[in-house]
C-alpha cells in the first residue's frame, strides 16, 4: 500500500482536521476546547504527512487558526464557535457565474464578464458578554476575455482579472447592554450600519480592492474590521491599575 | 482571597479571578498558577520580555500589538486605553521590555 503511513496519521489526526484534508473545508460548531483540540492536531501535520497532495489547505495555518484563537479567548464557558471554512479555491464548480457578453466595437469581436464568488469564511461566536459576532469573508473575481481580430486576419484573445475582497462582522449586543458612538469615526474604507431595536447591530463592512498578499495581513484586515462593533460598548479597563 | 489579575480575552476583556498564588516580580500584579508565565512572570511582563514560552504570554503579546495597532488606525486613544496600567506599562519604552533602540551598547555611535 502506497503512502500508508502517512494515511495512517491522517485517520488518527482530528475529524475535521481530516475533512480540511480531503475536502478542502469544514463546518463546526464546538466550544473552545474542541477548536483546541482542533488547532493542537494541525499543529501534528507538518511532521507526519509529506505529501504534497494531503497537505494542508491555504489560509488553514496562518489565517483560521489564529482567527479561531482569538475568538476562543471571548468565549463564555458555554458559549460555542461555529466556523464554516470552504478553502478549496475559487476555481471549484459552483462559485463561477455564467459568462455575461459585453458590448463590443471593432476591431474586438467579442467580450464576455464572468464573476466568481468565494465566499471561504463564516464564523459565528457566542461571546461571553452575551453579545454574538458574525463574521463574513468573499472574495470576489471579475475576469474579462476579449478575442479581436486584426485587418490581416491575425486572431488575439486577451483576458483580464481582479479580484477584491469583502469583510463583513456584525455583532448583536446583548439584551439590554448599554452602548455608545465611538468618539471616532472609523477609518474611510470601513463602513458602519447601526439597526436599532431589542438588540442593537452593529454592522461592519469592508471592500478591499487589493487581496492581502500574506496570512498575517489577511489577519489583520480581518480583525482590524472586527475591531469596530467592540467599539460601540464601554471598555472594561479603565485605563488604571485594577485593584488586586 | 486575592483574585488573579490578568487579563483575558480579545475584544471583550475581563480578569481571570482565579485565586492568586503569586505575584509578577516586575509589576507585582496577582497571578494564579495558570497565568504564572516564564521566570514567575505575568504574561504581559514575558511578552516585553519575548518570552512566549506560556501560551498566555503570546495571546498578551497578540492582543497589545492588534490594540496598538488599530487604535493608530481608528485614531481612537480610548480603545488602547482599554487595556489596563498593567497591560500597558510593561511595554512602554525603558519598562524593561526588549527594545534595542533603547541602548546600542557602549561602542555604539549612537542610540538607534
Amino acid at each position: 500500500m502506497f503512502w500508508g503511513k502517512q494515511k495512517a496519521a491522517i485517520a488518527g489526526f482530528h475529524p475535521l482536521h481530516q475533512a480540511l484534508v480531503w475536502q478542502r473545508g469544514f463546518s463546526a460548531t464546538q466550544p473552545a476546547a474542541g477548536w483546541a483540540a482542533l488547532i493542537a492536531s494541525l499543529h501534528r501535520h507538518a511532521g507526519l504527512v509529506r505529501r504534497a497532495k494531503w497537505a494542508l489547505p491555504p489560509r488553514t495555518l496562518d489565517v483560521l487558526v489564529p482567527l479561531i484563537l482569538e475568538l476562543c479567548s471571548d468565549l463564555g464557558p458555554k458559549g460555542t464557535l461555529t466556523v464554516a471554512a470552504d478553502l478549496r479555491g475559487r476555481d471549484v464548480p459552483g462559485k463561477t457565474g455564467p459568462s455575461r457578453d459585453l458590448p463590443v466595437r471593432p476591431p474586438v469581436r467579442s467580450a464576455t464578464e464572468t464573476l466568481t464568488v468565494d465566499p471561504w469564511l463564516r464564523v459565528r461566536a457566542e461571546l461571553r458578554d452575551g453579545s454574538i459576532l458574525e463574521l463574513l469573508v468573499v472574495d470576489r473575481t471579475r475576469e474579462r476575455r476579449i478575442a479581436k481580430r486584426n485587418p490581416r486576419g491575425k486572431y488575439k484573445a486577451k483576458r483580464k482579472s481582479k479580484s477584491i475582497q469583502i469583510i463583513k462582522v456584525r455583532r448583536r449586543l446583548a439584551k439590554g447592554a448599554q452602548s455608545r458612538v465611538p468618539a471616532a469615526p472609523p477609518p474611510a474604507w470601513i463602513g458602519v450600519f447601526v439597526r436599532e431595536g431589542e438588540r442593537r447591530s452593529v454592522l461592519a463592512t469592508a471592500k478591499l480592492h487589493r487581496l492581502p498578499q500574506s496570512g498575517q495581513e489577511q489577519v489583520d484586515r480581518i480583525l482590524t474590521v472586527a475591531t469596530e462593533p467592540f467599539r460601540w460598548t464601554p471598555q472594561a479597563g479603565t485605563g488604571q491599575r485594577s485593584e488586586s | 482571597m486575592t483574585p488573579c489579575a490578568v487579563t483575558t480575552g480579545f475584544f471583550t476583556l475581563g480578569k481571570c479571578g482565579q485565586m492568586a498564588v503569586a505575584g509578577c516580580p516586575a509589576c507585582g500584579r496577582a497571578l494564579c498558577a495558570d497565568h504564572v508565565a516564564d521566570g514567575g512572570l505575568c504574561p504581559e511582563c514575558a511578552a516585553a520580555r519575548n518570552q512566549f514560552g506560556h501560551p498566555a504570554a503570546a495571546a498578551a503579546y497578540r492582543r497589545r500589538a492588534h490594540r496598538h495597532r488599530t487604535a493608530q488606525e481608528y485614531t481612537d486613544v480610548g480603545w488602547y486605553a482599554g487595556l489596563d496600567t498593567y497591560d500597558r506599562a510593561p511595554f512602554d519604552p525603558g519598562a524593561g521590555a526588549d527594545q534595542d533602540y533603547l541602548d546600542d551598547g557602549a561602542d555604539a555611535l549612537v542610540d538607534s
